[in-house]
């Protein structure tokens, strides 16, 4: 078969979802459940430190997850202080933090902030530690942490109550090695799908308190907050996706076959 | 529709030209992500490390220790000049030393002996649990951690009782790898999606 044929057909079994609705249902699985839970759970004006971990090639999934763990934090007046760890993840971070809390009507350096980004991430995730203000003196913005009521009550790790990691890479895995076993925080992570196999040990041993993996993890969250969005749309044309690539393998394997017989 | 969105769009259907064949259009948006990417880096590094942590600190507060890190950064520069190469080697083995020292006690503990307890277990199914099913699972976990370790332990030669083991190991090696791959595709698919979803929706408009 001509290759641009398959590229065509997975092209049009991926776009017709996008104008048809196939109306399908999404179960949601225990470990999004978990995710969800942990949060839930957080008594109102609790502080969640939301780390940023992925770069502009990966927005695809990252900002549906990004938008449905946003969404849920502000909606149960949870406080968020946020950064990236990775440079790519800085502007992007910011603009999904700020769409959001556009949408909810939250105030910047009250309910929410960004310190931005900081190279080596042993280090960062360390000298959060220590004392934030040590590692970020001024925020994304320039403002002086000083003068943001929320910075002033987060001093270090003792205040946050939970770290979530938003990543396409292993930088969930550095929250645990750094910050929850020294610090004792709970980590959750919401990662893309090609990264959610490694993180099943993590799960399974309680040091994620939560997974969240890919579009499909994106979802089942949507469904759980009741607000369909970017991930319950982009899972319709991803079925249709997948049924096609397993039409083809089928195709393929069959017409491998006939061939080896004829030989 | 704003010129941003027209940009982006226009070098996205150039990367996508690429699955006709190569071609000059894809090749400038190759060349043109590179330059972005690593312009972008510079300007964040200089905006968000080097001003608050390294001219700020040294020119209005004048906090003379940050002339340390300074000195052991431009150390590292010195590789660039042959007759004075050695001298990064000093910045070279704080960065080492540091590292490894700062690595290794937390990944043993969050990677190794973590990891170890949680794949032992009580023979008791937690409350609320089918206890058949429990054992089942982790029968299943014991006899995948201890065949893989199996096929890695390479001081006896794969024969006999190991032999076959270790082959069971191989199994579960093949199952892990097969999940992963049906998840990179996943992944995959999920941004060629993100980017139609981009393309008809946000350029043209014809997506709600």
């Amino acid at each position: 078969m001509n290759r641009q044929l398959i590229y065509i057909l997975i092209l049009a079994a991926i776009t017709v979802p996008l104008f048809l609705p196939l109306g399908l249902k999404h179960r949601v699985t225990p470990e999004v459940e978990r995710f969800y839970q942990t949060i839930d759970v957080l008594p109102a004006g609790s502080i969640v430190l939301v780390s940023f971990d992925f770069e502009a090639s990966t927005v695809a999934e990252t900002r549906p997850l990004a938008y449905a763990v946003l969404r849920h934090l502000f909606s149960n007046n949870v406080s968020v202080v946020s950064l990236s760890t990775l440079a790519e993840g800085t502007g992007l971070g910011y603009n999904f933090l700020s769409e959001i809390t556009e949408e909810l009507g939250k105030k910047y350096g009250e309910d929410y902030i960004f310190l931005g980004f900081r190279p080596q991430y042993q280090a960062t995730i360390l000298g959060l530690g220590e004392g934030f203000s040590k590692v970020f003196p001024k925020d994304y913005l320039g403002n002086e942490l000083s003068s943001l009521p929320l910075a002033e009550r987060v001093k270090n790790y003792d205040q946050i109550n939970l770290i979530i990691s938003i990543a396409d890479g292993d930088l969930p895995q550095y929250w645990v090695d750094y910050a929850q076993t020294r610090y004792k925080k709970p980590v959750l992570a919401a990662v893309t799908a090609v990264m959610a196999t490694s993180y099943y040990p993590y799960l399974a041993s309680g040091q994620f308190s939560g997974l969240v993996g890919g579009l499909k993890g994106a979802a089942e969250y949507e469904v759980l907050l009741g607000k369909p969005g970017l991930g319950f749309k982009g899972m319709e044309s991803q079925s249709l996706g997948h049924l096609m690539i397993i039409i083809l393998i089928i195709i393929g394997n069959l017409t491998f076959l006939s061939q080896k017989k004829r030989i | 529709m704003d010129l941003s969105t027209t940009v982006a769009a226009i070098l996205t259907l150039f990367i996508f030209s690429f699955l006709y064949r190569d071609n000059p259009f894809y090749k400038f948006a190759e060349h043109l992500l590179v330059g972005v990417s690593v312009g972008y880096f510079l300007v964040i590094s200089i905006d968000n490390v080097l001003i608050p942590k390294l001219s700020e600190p040294l020119l209005k507060r004048q906090d003379w220790p940050v002339l340390v890190p300074l000195v052991a950064g431009a150390l590292i520069l010195t590789r660039l000049v042959p007759g004075w190469s050695n001298w990064s080697q000093v910045s070279l083995a704080l960065v080492i030393g540091v590292g490894a020292g700062v690595a290794i006690p937390a990944t043993l503990q969050a990677q190794i002996l973590t990891q170890m307890k949680a794949s032992m277990f009580s023979l008791e199914a937690p409350p609320g649990s089918s206890a058949a099913l429990y054992l089942f699972e982790r029968s299943v976990i014991l006899l995948g951690l201890t065949s893989v370790l199996a096929y890695f332990f390479f001081s006896k030669e794969h024969k006999g009782w190991l032999g076959s083991y270790s082959k069971l190991g191989t199994y579960f090696l093949m199952i892990f790898f097969g999940a992963t791959f049906g998840y990179t595709v996943m992944s995959r698919l999920s941004l060629l999606i993100g980017r139609v979803q981009f393309l008809l929706g946000d350029w043209i408009g014809l997506l709600n």
